[in-house]
């Protein structure tokens, strides 16, 4: 509803009342109803830049394609290098989104990405999300779920940092795990952090390149 | 962060509002920005002045309402504004905040995180105060 109110210096006043944050969740619902029209379970993936996104995902993707129709979207602001490295792990579809210098993906991105995906046979989607812990906290894709994957070469405090991220993610990877002791990194401090911003929330250390801890993240997502 | 695509958005939208009352130069713009969106009010003017210079507007004032954060504990129902040390950005207190009631740490976030397009003033040349 706009309304007009005069001025006598030659101008109106106008109310806009544009919400840009409720367009942004409106097009996070939109995916969220796009996702169970077309009965696709689907993940956000999140971390810094190597954290263990691609190799978390190639890991999940292994041991589900035998009974799900699995498709991966990877989002990354250049190369297909991704992508690549998922691809023959026996996903349906992998597709590569590069954001062109946006630093996170949002709802728009995936939704229009969706439309490459095949009709049907999909009921698992992984989206990998650019690597950085601060900007895609900010914009929902609409996902069931958000994994937030943390490595040890990080540091310890990797949570108190990104208070955003860890508010908005629903299950928290604990990567790299084998060299916490190598970079003298106290693995237990992130997960005290946790508990006391986000109690109960499931944690879940890996090796993602041995893949020990892969089957008890897909537990956590009710993955089987 | 994200300012320019911000400021993008903004000018979008009140260049379509300004189309739709006559096309004039907007001479001003009230935002209402939550603090703990992070965003640095700066650039966010600096871009959209750039854009609205861009399109017809120059010199255009922008007005950022800051919003403050809002919590709600989820212990004991009690909401409030979200109050921090003076010179720490309320994103980075979020961690350690506690509930001024029961002390829980448990708080969901009801508030601070608006970016709206609140009001524009357009210029009428030509035209009578009722913008006919």
């Amino acid at each position: 509803m706009r309304l007009f109110e005069t001025t006598d210096t030659g101008s109106v006043e106008i109310e806009i009342g544009e919400d840009l944050q409720a367009r942004l969740e409106e097009l996070a619902e939109r995916n969220r109803q796009l996702f169970a029209e077309r009965g696709i379970r689907a993940f956000d993936i999140t971390g810094s830049v190597g954290a263990g996104k691609t190799s978390l995902i190639a890991g999940m993707v292994e041991r589900l394609s035998g009974k799900h129709g699995v498709a991966v979207i990877a989002g990354d602001v250049a190369t297909t290098h991704d992508a690549e490295r998922v691809a023959g792990k026996g996903a349906r579809k992998v597709l590569q989104i590069n954001t062109g210098g946006m630093c996170h993906l949002d709802a728009s991105l995936v939704a229009r990405a969706l439309g490459q995906l095949p009709e049907s046979g999909i009921d698992v989607l992984f989206i990998e999300n650019v690597g950085n812990l601060i900007c895609p906290s900010f914009f929902s894709l609409g996902a069931e779920k958000r994994i937030a994957v943390v490595s040890a070469s990080e540091g310890s405090h990797v949570i108190e940092k990104h208070p955003a991220m860890f508010e908005s993610a629903d299950v928290v990877v604990l990567n790299k795990m084998d060299i916490a002791e190598a970079v003298n990194v106290d693995m237990e401090q992130p997960v005290a952090d946790l508990e006391k911003v986000r109690p109960g929330i499931p944690v879940v250390k890996t090796n993602c390149r041995t893949g020990e801890g892969v089957d008890d993240v897909l537990l956590a997502l009710e993955l089987g | 962060m994200h300012e320019y695509s911000i400021a993008l958005e903004v000018w979008g939208s009140v260049a379509a509002a300004a189309r739709e009352h006559g096309g004039g130069r907007v001479r001003s713009i009230r935002l209402e920005v939550g603090v703990l969106n992070l965003i640095e009010d700066e650039q966010l003017s600096f871009w959209v002045v750039a854009l609205a210079e861009r399109d017809g507007s120059p010199g255009v004032e922008l007005e950022i309402v800051q919003v403050p954060g809002r919590v709600k504990c989820r212990g004991c129902g009690a909401e409030g504004e979200l109050r921090v040390p003076q010179g720490t950005l309320p994103y980075f207190a979020m961690g350690a905040v506690r509930c001024a009631e029961c002390g829980s740490g448990e708080v969901d976030v009801v508030g601070g995180r608006d970016l709206k397009v609140v009001t524009a003033e357009i210029e009428t040349e030509g035209r009578n105060g009722r913008g006919e």
